[in-house]
């Protein structure tokens, strides 16, 4: 007595399926099934994991879809073979590609075009078929089936679904009938949606997400039955309809596809007449290499060699063209990019111009990338010049075709806020509960919430989690955690496909119209699709913009790809930690490190990426580097033949690459060997597959003469070492554009920090932190001028003009509006400016009040004429008449008393913004200039500064602080380096980020970044503090701290927290 | 024609827990043969188990049927036909 599950929904049905794939094949296992199916709603998405996991089960994989057809129907769909599977992703692809707002929907069409290699079960009771049946429409039904008898032959069945009800099985009967009937073949399912019949509760909840509405709204009929019955229970439900569950094995017996995953599938390249890739690749490669080094020497020759014998023997020439293509258009453009991780190794991609940082000049080793031992296909990043990122891929679209390239999709999963809110909504939670809730969560799985909230000091104090009439709500978000939610685009992944890339993949597009792949990276990986991604980089448009601006602003030329590397001025700036704006040297952890680090040359910033690393801080290297750097420790190797591997670290290990130099040195392995070794121990092993490395490295450590205690010692720090290592290629990459950015922002402060201001979100830091620290710099910040801004910030003389597009609200077309109208002569006044520009009267509001049209009056004056202004337009627009100076007029003095109260009222408003804005509105209502610590301003100031706030996320005018009544003993600061070590301090200020990076001991330590408008602040809370505190913590916006003053290196500075507390004023 | 009862009854099951006879209104009435079962979702947001409805005819019932509900470990008679 068997069975097998033929239609089954997993969690990838996206909110209308409760167990994940490998449940699912758990449970068959356990219920020895030989077979599954997976057919989720239009997607695939689940079906390569599913696919795995019931290999590795023993478990014949049956992928399929249950896909919605004409008539908002459904219909079954199982892949016999490879061509099955290529046709069900084409026909999803084709559903929703060419979606009306319906969704995807399979047309008759559809289903005949690509009907080959699939079996159709005529669907749950939405079927076509058992809908017209229920509806008494047996001449209806029996058209349908004509038609999919003529698509499918005889891979077409009648699919029985009984759920037992108070009106019996009456569907059931009807259907059976008709295919006796019709001579049509019926097999029994249970339409899958869950794994036990108590998760229906689930179900219902994710269905009532989905749908939007609370769940006891959810329409009838509502059903248990819908669990992953057993073969035994199934074949009892079905005893009145002989064969039908039996035909579910003969079904299954029909379902052989293979998925050929591993095999790596290159996009092909379109060679020269004559040329075959490899040699084509080699003739590149070795002009690239004489125009970077001149003449070869028999050592880069050598590596050239080996590196295109090792590119050609894996067959990766062609990916290599590709590539080489993509740089070289972009180059050829002026869209600047680059590689970045361990492709960066390679002396190939180097002089073929992806990348920048000379891998023989910082001593990088080609194995970390690629060897012949190492089956995978190459993977070389690129990061691009955000602003232009389109372009490049429009370019990889039109070279491969359209349905040839698609973006990669995300999975975008439940985690406890998500899940709280959405099933929240859906059972009609109140929304204080609910916000109460999501207080205090950072980072955290909903099915940890509740373990959590008994320990975690910023979650125990509330009462919210303890409430038993609750107890069930939580156990529901938990229940959901990690279930997939929507797709999304990723970042940067793109795939090329080697053919017509749909064959292999259903795409779809996503919300924003980019096409995207069902599957995530991980599956496209397992497909051997080639995953490029092209990551747009702001920081490569900062470079770009800021080298241009220097250009028209001072005349002066800087090419900044050779910039000296040895300039004493940015390597001062960077001990002293003013690094905020600098790529990857702004973060509280970088900046406390240069402190102590006191980088001399550009090598100490490849050093200083690769320290402030989970594995340098977690097994305290970084301590042991710097002791040593500053000649406080004797450096030594634990054998002389590690002086090679470690010198440049001074005996500590610090770079992946190290890691592949130690096993070759000292125990002889290859490097490519040394890699995989590597590799070995980064990934999850058995204690027995550890101890088969650490035997192997030993025995090879001693055969070369090394003392065991040696041997098992180095070994001991590779195995810890190597999961957390930084591959030193993409330390060297990026080093290149933080040092770029550091020189920038030290030479050319107001170039740099208007590139910066006009490219955010990036970075660390809000607008209004970088636009301090520019002030900082020398750079002042001029508010925004319909005559002088345009869409990004300008640089006048050594100061930086605010652009029109940081005006919130604002659009695309009102700023291209205002730039094109103002012409040579500008604006002339608030009248000129309204009358011959395209803008809302918000938007012009907006404008007033953060002072872009102060050249033309007082902001209440103008706010009042507005509107008469806006109203005789649109009359004489409408009537299609020239305006006339004594009508503007009129409309001018029109305003009256009442029109006067209006006057003041915009800069009276309420800000609406949220979190930290809101928190200074609230800030500011309850201060009163005072002299105080901080400066005393005029009372329009505070207006002002909360449109500035609220406007522009800048303050130009003040700071809120300014305002605020503190109490004595405060210091600001820009004031604390000044102070002594150990003294206790008090500061107030609003957080910008808080962090809890892991730590060695494993103890949670949180780390506040504050600002006061004079400096940035990084504080550091342990857990004794947490506890004391933590009701504060990620609940407040502005904190007063007490704390000592702490300095880890001559230069560095923290404040160790000793009582936090939301900022209140007297 | 279908009257609804909704009243809690004891009922005595087998090994198999299936039922075999229950008490309503301090009467007995043992359970002759189960027509049908099927079971219900309920507002689980509200608290309510699963509930599984029986249809049953008993042997003094003549050709009227009895609908027993179980929701969780309580039973009642849900509904009777005629």
């Amino acid at each position: 007595m068997s069975f097998i599950h033929l239609h089954v929904h997993s969690y990838y049905s996206f909110l209308d399926g409760v167990a994940g794939p490998a449940d699912l094949v758990e449970r068959a296992r356990h219920f020895g099934m030989p077979a599954l199916a997976l057919t989720d709603h239009n997607r695939l998405t689940g079906a390569i994991r599913f696919y795995d996991a019931a290999k590795k089960s023993g478990i014949k994989p049956i992928i399929g879809a249950e896909v919605d057809i004409e008539g908002s129907f459904h219909l079954t769909l199982l892949c016999k073979d490879q061509a099955g599977y290529s046709n069900l992703c084409r026909l999803l692809t084709a559903m929703h590609c060419s979606k009306q707002r319906a969704g995807p929907t399979a047309t008759r069409g559809l289903l005949a075009a690509h009907h080959s290699g699939l079996i159709a079960l005529s669907g749950c009771r939405r079927g076509e078929i058992p809908s017209l049946l229920c509806k008494g429409d047996r001449r209806g039904a029996a058209l349908a089936s004509g038609f999919y008898r003529e698509a499918f032959g005889d891979d077409f069945f009648i699919e029985l679904t009984r759920h037992p009800a108070r009106e019996g099985a009456p569907l059931c009967y009807l259907l059976s009938d008709f295919a006796r009937g019709q001579g049509i073949p019926a097999v029994a399912t249970n339409n899958v949606h869950h794994i036990t019949m108590r998760d229906y509760r689930v179900r219902e909840l994710l269905n009532a997400i989905g749908l939007i509405m609370p769940v006891a709204h959810l329409p009838e009929p509502r059903t248990v039955e819908q669990y992953f019955k057993s073969p035994a229970e199934m074949q009892r439900l079905f005893k009145d309809f002989p064969g039908a569950a039996d035909m579910s094995l003969e079904i299954a017996s029909r379902c052989n596809l293979e998925l050929e995953l591993g095999r790596s599938r290159f996009p092909k390249f379109d060679l020269p007449a004559g040329q075959s890739a490899a040699g084509f690749l080699r003739r590149l490669a070795m002009s690239g290499a004489e125009r970077k080094y001149g003449t070869l020497t028999p050592g880069l020759s050598a590596r050239l060699e080996m590196e295109l014998t090792t590119i050609g023997t894996l067959g990766f020439c062609g990916y290599f063209l590709v590539v080489w293509d993509i740089v070289r258009w972009a180059r050829e453009r002026g869209i600047r990019c680059q590689a970045r991780g361990s492709a960066v190794d390679s002396l190939v991609v180097y002089v073929l111009d992806i990348s920048t940082a000379d891998p023989v000049h910082y001593d990088l080793l080609f194995e970390r990338f690629m060897h012949p031992l190492r089956n995978e296909p190459p993977d070389i990043d690129l990061d691009v010049d955000r602003r232009r990122r389109n372009e490049v891929r429009d370019y990889i679209c039109q070279k491969y075709g359209a349905e040839n390239v698609s973006c990669v999709a995300t999975i975008n999963t439940y985690l406890a806020r998500g899940a709280i809110r959405d099933a929240g909504k859906a059972l009609q939670v109140p929304q204080p509960v609910i916000e109460e809730a999501c207080k205090g969560i950072h980072w955290l799985s909903a099915s940890k919430l509740i373990e959590k909230a008994q320990t975690l000091p910023e979650l125990k104090d509330s009462t919210v989690y303890k409430r038993p009439e609750l107890k069930e709500f939580f156990r529901l978000c938990a229940a959901i955690d990690h279930f997939p939610r929507h797709l999304s685009v990723h970042l940067g992944g793109l795939l090329i496909g080697d053919g017509r890339l749909s064959d292999l993949v259903p795409l779809e597009p996503s919300s924003g119209g980019d096409i995207i792949s069902q599957y995530d990276k991980d599956d496209i990986e397992r497909l051997g699709l080639v995953k490029m991604d092209l990551l747009a980089l702001p920081t490569i448009t900062v470079i770009e913009q800021a080298v241009r601006s220097i250009k028209g602003n001072r005349g002066i030329d800087i090419d900044i790809d050779r910039i000296p590397r040895d300039d004493p001025a940015p390597f001062a700036m960077l001990r002293e930690g003013k690094t905020i704006g600098v790529f990857q040297l702004e973060s509280p952890a970088q900046r406390e490190m240069a402190g102590r680090l006191l980088p001399r040359d550009f090598d100490d910033i490849i050093i200083s990426l690769s320290l402030v690393r989970p594995g340098p801080l977690k097994s305290s290297m970084d301590k042991t580097y710097l002791a040593r750097r500053h000649g406080q420790e004797q450096v030594s190797y634990l054998h002389p033949e590690l002086e090679g591997a470690l010198g440049e670290t001074l005996g500590v290990i610090l770079y992946q690459e190290q890691v592949l130099r130690v096993a070759h040195d000292l125990a002889g392995m290859s490097y490519a060997g040394a890699d995989g070794f590597r590799r070995a121990m980064t990934h999850d092993r058995t204690q027995e597959e550890m101890d088969k490395m650490r035997i192997s490295f030993i025995n090879n450590a001693m055969r070369k003469g090394v003392k065991r205690g040696v041997a098992e010692e180095v070994f001991g720090q590779l195995a810890a070492f190597a999961a957390y290592g930084f591959c030193k290629a993409h330390a060297a990459a990026y080093a290149v554009l933080s040092y770029q950015t550091l020189w920038l922002k030290c030479h050319y402060p107001a170039e740099f920090f208007a590139a910066v201001l006009s490219n955010q979100p990036m970075g660390y830091y809000p607008p209004r932190v970088l636009a301090a620290e520019a002030r900082r710099s020398g750079a002042a910040i001029l508010p925004p001028d319909v005559n002088k801004s345009t869409d990004l910030y300008t640089v006048e003389g050594d100061a930086i003009r605010v652009s029109l597009s940081q005006v919130k609200g604002i659009s695309r077309e009102a700023v291209a509006s205002i730039i094109q109208r103002r012409g040579e002569a500008g604006f002339t006044s608030l009248r000129d400016f309204v009358l011959r520009v395209e803008a809302s009267q918000p938007v012009i509001e907006n404008l007033t009040r953060v002072g872009a049209l102060d050249a033309f009056g007082s902001r209440g004056e103008m706010l009042a004429e507005l509107p008469g202004l806006l109203q005789l337009k649109r009359r004489k627009a409408g009537a299609g008449m020239d305006l006339q100076y004594h009508e503007i007029a009129a409309a001018c003095g029109a305003f009256d008393s009442q029109a006067a109260k209006q006057s003041s009222s915009p800069c009276h408003r309420e800000p609406e913004g949220r979190g930290n804005l809101s928190a200074a509105s609230r800030l500011l209502r309850h201060c009163v200039p005072r002299n105080d610590i901080f400066v005393r301003t005029d009372p329009g100031t505070k207006e002002r500064l909360l449109a500035e706030r609220e406007l522009l996320s800048l303050d130009l005018s003040a700071h809120p602080l300014d305002f605020c009544n503190l109490e004595d003993g405060f210091i600001r600061i820009k004031d604390l380096p000044a102070l002594p070590t150990g003294q206790v301090v008090k500061i107030a200020g609003s957080v910008i980020r808080y962090q809890t990076p892991p730590t060695r001991t494993g103890k949670r330590v949180v780390y506040i970044i504050m600002e006061d408008g004079s400096g940035v602040a990084d504080v550091t809370v342990f857990s004794d503090v947490q506890e004391k505190c933590g009701s504060v913590l990620f609940r407040t916006a502005w904190l007063e701290v007490r704390g000592k003053i702490q300095r880890r290196g001559p230069k560095s500075l923290s404040i160790i927290a000793d009582e936090l507390r939301p900022l209140k004023t007297r | 024609m279908s009257r609804y009862i909704n009243e809690p009854i004891t009922v005595h099951v087998n090994q198999e827990l299936r039922p075999t006879a229950f008490i309503w209104r301090k009467r007995l009435y043992r359970i002759s043969e189960i027509l049908t079962w099927w079971r219900e979702a309920a507002d689980w947001w509200n608290g309510e188990p699963v509930k599984m409805l029986i249809r049953v005819t008993t042997e003094r019932s003549g050709p009227a049927t009895f609908e027993l509900c179980r929701h969780g470990a309580d039973w009642s008679l849900h509904r009777l036909l005629d």
